[in-house]
């Protein structure tokens, strides 16, 4: 696990960050407050490859190495996280589960565009009655000649204004003995597809979650992604992969507000000194520095695990929790450190203490990475 | 197929000067590098040359081992090759001496050049010097603060803005030209094939030696300047706070400023008196 | 051969744009400065064509002797012309220091010069003075004018520096000076011009204004909106000045990327500078250093632009423009 970063990773992140200073920077305020998902800078993105990270050569995508994409993520995050909550989930559980588990006909069909960015993906398994206990799912799919009728509702869907394609997690098999779910490639052109609201949210702001309601929705047969029967295999393998772009986003979220933080505590001065002078702050500084140095290496080992092939679920569950946990702490104390004027919208740190605190739920909630974590360690048998 | 040569520079990413206040020196190894920013239109303009006509980038710089970064940059934005100049002997070199290497590195490695790119100016030392002498030292029709650039064969065709006049020059290759930031807005790194970047082979380092510069060169009159002193330009501000509602800062503020501000404008302001009011 | 023995200074005639462009007479007074502390002449070179014009009002702003080389040959600027008269010239008479004005032409001819006399050269000097030693003390910015060095050229002559317009204060003129006019031949060889000047014509753009104005009035994103900040070329034209504007603004369309003021877009150096709604981000203070005289009017008293100023206005931006359009209109005289 490297821990000095290499020429190519500082590359990929000064190329980020530049772009995310740029173009995020100016705007990230303003979409935040009208809840404006940002078309253009969007659109830039796309033709830089943002969209397909970690899609192979062969369909157009960057073909980057786990930590690469991280930091990719990582960059767009300590800028404007609601665009780089868009970017994450894009890559990390709409395009990753076609990576794994798509036929060679979906592959050709998919990836290049996702890889583009001409379709942007979502993952919808969240219903009103199913968030942690994702077995519950009440969307039902059934079989009609050569489709599959879907009929529910999917809820906080991220992107779901503007996904051209989700993966929808339905019921086919309503036996009691052994709920059985799959995954369909459900197109927004298909018939039936719906797009509920945008939600009124506390953060990300930008991004555009809405409802996907699905009313006999007809999905062709091939569209079936995986086997009858794989949506908890999809669904497992997919979230592991996502917690990695979660956490990314969270440690992103929190360098940026840590930068802030410690450019204020420089500037701003009481008792006649700057704020940083001060050991009450000189203290919460050093713990903002070191959690977020711990969890860039909770991250990184993660990436490594996955990209060497190795079981990597329980590291990305660690990460994620660890990640997203100090993120609302590290935004906490910057909104802290800048006093009265953290609490106005007139500085941006109180945009990542409203943005860091979803990172704890989404992607599976910190009490569900927990019990990913300790089943992990009580179902090994050496340490 | 045309041989561009693009001269790059790593400069301080200004983001906080640091600046030591015991050395009075500047703390260049604690600031990050970027690619001056004039330099990257530079490239830009060389890449766009590239993208309309059968060309080959060769990317330079001179500078210390993190310099490579730029020259790295600079391939996976598209240049073919990249040129580190690199050598203890070399540092604190001023433009006079920094044109003369720059020419031994260029006659040696891409001597049958077309065309030489460089940024008008750089952000930190700010001479704009460099291109100008290196063209004198090539002897090469040069031009600089170049806005477009055009080529008709073996002619390169230039338009520019320089004290009001906008000119249309022309020259043949070899020729040098500055770019300067009005125009060829730098393009964004795409995230697709950057491992093509760092394939060991394409930047090739060179020191002094291999340069055939010796060491006398850099005894006292090797540059021709030399830097005595350096300092912040601190302005002693008194930083004077008025707060207030909107009418009764600027009533203070014109009261106690309307003299400076008529000499600056050149009109005269008028005091009024508090109970002048409309 | 003539070898003065008194020492020469040397102030290149940048005639072109006469009216706005005072340079050459700038570069005269501070020229008559240090030639009385280092016991020099100081001498004028003007290159064209039909230059009588010049010839006067440069004796009457302190030029002690002229070179002069009248030809229609030189009726436009040729860099590369003027590279070989002045090295012959040199080689001549051996010039102390050589001081060039730092219009764009002198900022391009200038490093040439100094290479092809193989002699240093100090760019876009703001301040010159005569050392303890006796040399050229060049006082050149850097980092955007964020920071000074002082320069020397020890071992090489002449010692060149070029000059911000600006800088000096040229001497009222008097026309009863009189100085020694040498009106030299075109030497025969001259070389033939590999730049061609195709076309130009003069430029009514205002594009480049911004980095010469005296008075810049710059807005941010503290503004509000695009038609409030519209209203600040109200003031600037009030103020005879010109608007500049943050990244956030250009990238919103408020104003377009010819006001950019910063790390990416223009240097300044006003002498006035207001500072509507401006946080003070480093990419947009970095291109300040050299404003002499700071406002800065915003909402937040904490901005690192309000701690950069000599006056900080607390109080909403935009109402304050409104108000200081109003007054102002009611207080200028012409």
């Amino acid at each position: 696990m490297q821990i000095n970063p290499s020429a190519k990773h500082k590359l990929i992140r000064n190329s980020v960050r530049h772009f995310a200073e740029t173009e995020l920077a100016p705007i990230a305020a303003e979409i935040d407050r009208n809840a404006a998902f940002p078309l253009n800078v969007i659109a830039k993105m796309k033709k830089l490859n943002y969209f397909g990270l970690q899609v192979p050569k062969e369909f157009g995508g960057a073909a980057m190495d786990s930590i690469s994409a991280a930091i990719v993520m990582e960059e767009n995050s300590r800028v404007c996280a609601a665009v780089g909550l868009c970017v994450a989930v894009h890559n990390g559980v709409a395009v990753y589960p076609f990576l794994q588990f798509a036929t060679p006909e979906q592959k050709k069909h998919y990836l290049p565009k996702l890889a583009s960015g001409e379709i942007i993906g979502a993952f919808s398994l969240t219903e009103a009655n199913a968030g942690s206990d994702s077995a519950s799912v009440e969307t039902t799919a059934v079989k009609k000649n050569h489709e599959y009728i879907l009929n529910g509702t999917k809820i906080f869907v991220t992107n779901g204004g503007v996904c051209d394609l989700a993966l929808i997690f339905a019921l086919t098999n309503t036996d009691q003995t052994r709920l059985q779910s799959s995954v369909f490639i459900v197109e927004s052109c298909f018939s039936g597809f719906l797009r509920g609201e945008l939600e009124d949210l506390c953060g990300m702001r930008a991004n555009p979650v809405s409802s996907l309601f699905l009313e006999d929705c007809r999905v062709p047969e091939k569209n079936l992604l995986g086997k009858l029967g794989d949506g908890m295999k999809i669904g497992m393998t997919t979230l592991d992969n996502g917690r990695i772009g979660v956490a990314a986003q969270a440690l992103g979220i929190a360098q940026g507000a840590f930068e802030a933080a410690v450019k204020y505590a420089k500037e701003r001065q009481q008792f006649k000194k700057p704020i940083a002078s001060l050991q009450t702050i000189q203290n919460y500084i050093a713990d903002m520095a070191t959690e977020i140095a711990a969890a860039r290496l909770l991250l990184y080992q993660a990436c490594s695990l996955k990209d060497e092939g190795a079981p990597f679920g329980c590291e990305a569950a660690m990460a994620k929790l660890y990640c997203s946990q100090i993120a609302s702490k590290v935004t906490s104390m910057a909104v802290q450190i800048h006093g009265g004027y953290g609490y106005s919208k007139e500085y941006d740190v109180e945009r990542y203490f409203r943005d860091a605190k979803v990172t704890e739920i989404y992607e599976g909630t910190s009490e569900i990475q927990r019990l990913v974590i300790a089943r992990s360690v009580l179902s090994q048998l050496t340490f | 197929m045309l041989n561009l040569v693009v001269c790059l520079k790593q400069v301080p990413m200004v983001t906080e000067l640091p600046w030591d206040e015991k050395t009075g020196t500047l703390r260049r190894d604690l600031a990050a590098g970027m690619m001056n920013p004039a330099c990257k239109h530079a490239l830009e303009a060389a890449l766009q040359i590239k993208e309309k006509f059968s060309a080959k980038i060769t990317a330079i710089t001179m500078g210390p081992p993190a310099s490579e970064e730029v020259l790295r940059e600079a391939l996976a934005l598209g240049a073919d090759e990249g040129i580190l100049i690199c050598d203890k002997l070399l540092a604190g070199s001023d433009t006079y001496v920094t044109s003369l290497i720059l020419t031994a590195a260029i006659k040696r490695e891409c001597p049958k050049f077309d065309l030489i790119l460089c940024g008008a100016y750089t952000a930190d030392s700010e001479t704009a010097q460099v291109g100008p002498q290196l063209a004198e030292e090539l002897d090469l029709p040069a031009a600089a603060y170049v806005e477009k650039l055009e080529i008709h064969g073996r002619i390169l065709r230039v338009r520019r803005l320089v004290d009001n006049f906008r000119e249309t020059l022309e020259m043949e290759f070899p020729a040098l030209v500055t770019v300067s930031m009005e125009n060829y807005k730098p393009r964004y790194t795409e995230l697709m094939g950057l491992e093509k970047a760092f394939v060991e082979n394409d930047v090739i380092v060179l020191g002094a030696a291999a340069l055939g510069i010796n060491a006398s060169l850099f005894k006292n009159k090797g540059s021709r300047t030399k830097v005595r002193k350096v300092f912040l330009r601190k302005a002693q501000k008194e930083n004077v706070i008025l707060q207030g509602t909107a009418s009764a800062v600027v009533t203070e503020f014109l009261n106690k400023y309307q003299r400076k501000i008529s000499t600056a404008i050149g009109k005269s302001i008028e005091e009024k008196k508090l109970n002048d009011e409309e | 051969m003539m070898k003065s023995k008194k020492k020469s200074i040397w102030v290149f005639g940048d005639y072109r744009n006469y009216y706005q462009n005072r340079v050459t007479l700038q570069l005269l007074s501070k020229a008559v400065d240090l030639a009385q502390t280092i016991n020099a002449e100081v001498c004028a070179l003007i290159f064209g064509h039909e230059i009588d014009e010049w010839i006067m009002e440069y004796t009457a702003h302190g030029a002690d002797r002229i070179l002069a080389i009248d030809d229609p040959a030189l009726k436009s600027y040729s860099t590369e012309r003027y590279l070989a008269i002045i090295e012959n010239l040199a080689k001549e008479r051996d010039p102390e220091i050589i001081l060039i004005g730092a219009t764009d032409f002198g900022r391009e001819f200038a490093p040439r010069l100094a290479k092809r006399l193989k002699t240093g050269l100090s760019a876009d000097c703001v301040g010159l003075d005569i050392s303890q030693d006796g040399l050229l003390l060049q006082i050149a910015p850097s980092f955007g004018g964020n920071m000074l060095a002082e320069i020397v050229t020890e071992f090489h002559r002449p010692q060149m520096a070029t000059v911000r317009p600006g800088t000096f204060k040229e001497i009222p003129h008097n026309y009863t000076r009189k100085a020694l006019v040498e009106r030299l031949p075109l030497m025969k060889k001259l070389p033939k011009s590999r730049v061609r000047l195709v076309e130009y014509e003069r430029s009514v753009e205002k594009e480049h204004t911004i980095e010469n104005a005296s008075v810049i009035v710059c807005g941010g994103r503290g503004m509000g909106n695009k038609e409030k900040f519209k209203k600040l070329h109200d003031l600037a034209k009030l103020l005879g000045g010109d608007v500049g504007a943050t990244r956030p603004v250009v990238y919103a369309e408020w104003a377009d990327h010819g006001a950019l003021v910063g790390q990416a877009g223009k240097h300044i150096k006003p002498k006035i500078l207001f500072s509507f709604g401006i946080s003070g981000a480093i990419q947009h203070t970095a291109g300040l250093g050299e404003a002499d005289f700071i406002i800065a009017i915003n909402k937040n008293p904490q901005a690192t632009m309000m701690k950069m100023a000599d006056v900080a206005i607390v109080a909403d931006a935009s109402d304050v423009l409104k108000t200081l359009i109003k007054e102002l209109k009611k207080r200028i005289r012409e």
